[in-house]
């Protein structure tokens, strides 16, 4: 089907190919058939806003495809990204369980796929299935773990050139390029959004990337990044 | 003073550090002595331990009950999880390390809450360093039981869900507090305004 953005939008979770390599998504038959019965699957474009911070909260969303930016910004309009939700992720799960206002934004930057729930709906639904609820508390300590590593990498940090160095070498141990002796990434992000990451200006992190072409630490072609001296980015991350 | 005084001087002392250290020892056992949460007259006002009975039974079955000293540290960041504290009474530190040893402090736990518990349900390495400020009574679930546990009781489920979402609102309201205001003075001015 022929579908805006390029999405194959998949109705039903029981077709759903990707449905067991995903957390949440891999339930039990009994549980999937009530969780059918209460989404509703959407589709957002790229730069769609799902909530806002300090919204009370509707629901969960749960990502089927495509990205999410998770931010958090200040009254004076300073902006910190959290994290990239991937596919497979539920989303504005802690404050529908608590009833508390969602304390992020999130934002898709990528044209996504997502099955919304109602609040009222969702609380039946983990009430009736032990097995969701279970699920569900393991999310949330992935969120929790995610969350402690911010506050570390943000608390403990000394420099922006440091912070810079941990995140280049925690995305380029993704995606099986761990291994390799020169690891390639591609940056999904802009300098702007990279700053917005590691809690610093978009001068500053510009100014970093020359430095570290200059010094041969990286090579850029495009948006691809291939590191040449992974020991020298890690003598920076740990200095 | 006469050998006989001073021998008699010398066993009051004795004496008396025997009474206070026997105090001391006593102290977590005497000031709390509930071995069955069933007992436990703290039980209504917690959000964990507030259990159906059936639930409570089985959890009294798992679970192990310790004193642990002031400065006791139940466990380490990085280290894997051996399973989940629940605290009765008395209060810990939270706090994680840099690898220099900076070190950050981030919330005092009080009564009642569960230790270790995301950690444990992920099965990664702790993320955080909880450390004991009061001599007190805790209670050391193991993780393969917990996990049996909350599978088989879908109310202890909902509540390990809920005291999880807690623990993440107050983690983002410290990342907010950190990452978004650059200066110490307005830091702390966010943290009157709250208190």
């Amino acid at each position: 089907m022929l579908s805006p953005y390029g999405l194959d939008i998949i109705e039903s979770c029981f077709t759903c190919k990707l449905r067991a390599d995903r957390i949440f998504c891999d339930l039990p038959a009994a549980a999937l058939q009530s969780f059918e019965a209460i989404k509703y699957a959407t589709a957002y474009p790229k730069g769609a806003v799902l909530f806002v911070e300090g919204q009370a909260p509707r629901g969960v969303f749960v990502l089927c495809k495509g990205r999410v930016k998770l931010s958090i910004s200040s009254s004076d309009g300073k902006t910190l990204i959290l994290k990239i939700a991937e596919a497979g992720e539920v989303l504005g799960l802690s404050a529908t369980v608590s009833g508390k206002p969602y304390e992020l934004t999130a934002e898709t930057i990528d044209p996504c796929q997502v099955n919304f729930v109602k609040r009222e709906d969702f609380l039946r639904f983990l009430r009736e299935h032990s097995d969701a609820c279970f699920r569900v508390a393991e999310q949330l300590s992935e969120k929790y773990n995610s969350a402690c590593h911010e506050i570390r990498s943000l608390g403990l940090s000394h420099s922006a050139a440091e912070k810079l160095a941990k995140l280049l070498l925690e995305w380029s141990s993704k995606n099986g390029e761990a291994q390799k002796q020169e690891p390639r990434l591609k940056l999904a992000l802009t300098h702007e959004e990279i700053a917005q990451m590691i809690g610093t200006s978009r001068e500053t992190v510009t100014r970093l990337f020359a430095e570290l072409r200059k010094r041969q630490i990286v090579q850029a072609k495009g948006s691809t990044l291939l590191i040449r001296n992974k020991a020298a980015l890690r003598a920076l991350a740990s200095s | 003073m006469g050998r006989r005084e001073v021998q008699a001087s010398r066993f009051a002392v004795t004496r008396v550090t025997a009474r206070r250290l026997g105090m001391r020892y006593s102290l977590p056992m005497a000031s709390s002595s509930q071995p069955s949460c069933f007992r436990c007259e703290l039980r209504p006002d917690r959000v964990f331990c507030d259990l159906p009975a059936e639930a409570l039974q089985a959890f009294d079955t798992i679970k192990t009950v310790t004193p642990y000293a002031r400065g006791t540290t139940l466990f380490q960041e990085g280290r894997q999880p051996r399973g989940v504290f629940v605290l009765c009474d008395g209060r810990a530190k939270l706090s994680i390390c840099s690898e220099h040893g900076k070190r950050l402090m981030l919330r005092v736990a009080g009564p009642g809450e569960v230790l270790g518990l995301s950690s444990t349900l992920s099965g990664r390495p702790h993320e955080v360093t909880a450390e004991i400020l009061d001599t007190c009574q805790v209670v050391f679930v193991k993780r393969r039981e917990l996990l049996k546990f909350l599978r088989e009781h879908r109310e202890a489920c909902l509540q390990v869900v809920h005291l999880l979402s807690g623990d993440l609102h107050s983690a983002y309201e410290r990342v907010r507090s950190i990452g978004l205001s650059r200066t110490r003075r307005s830091r702390t001015q966010v943290r009157t305004a709250r208190a």
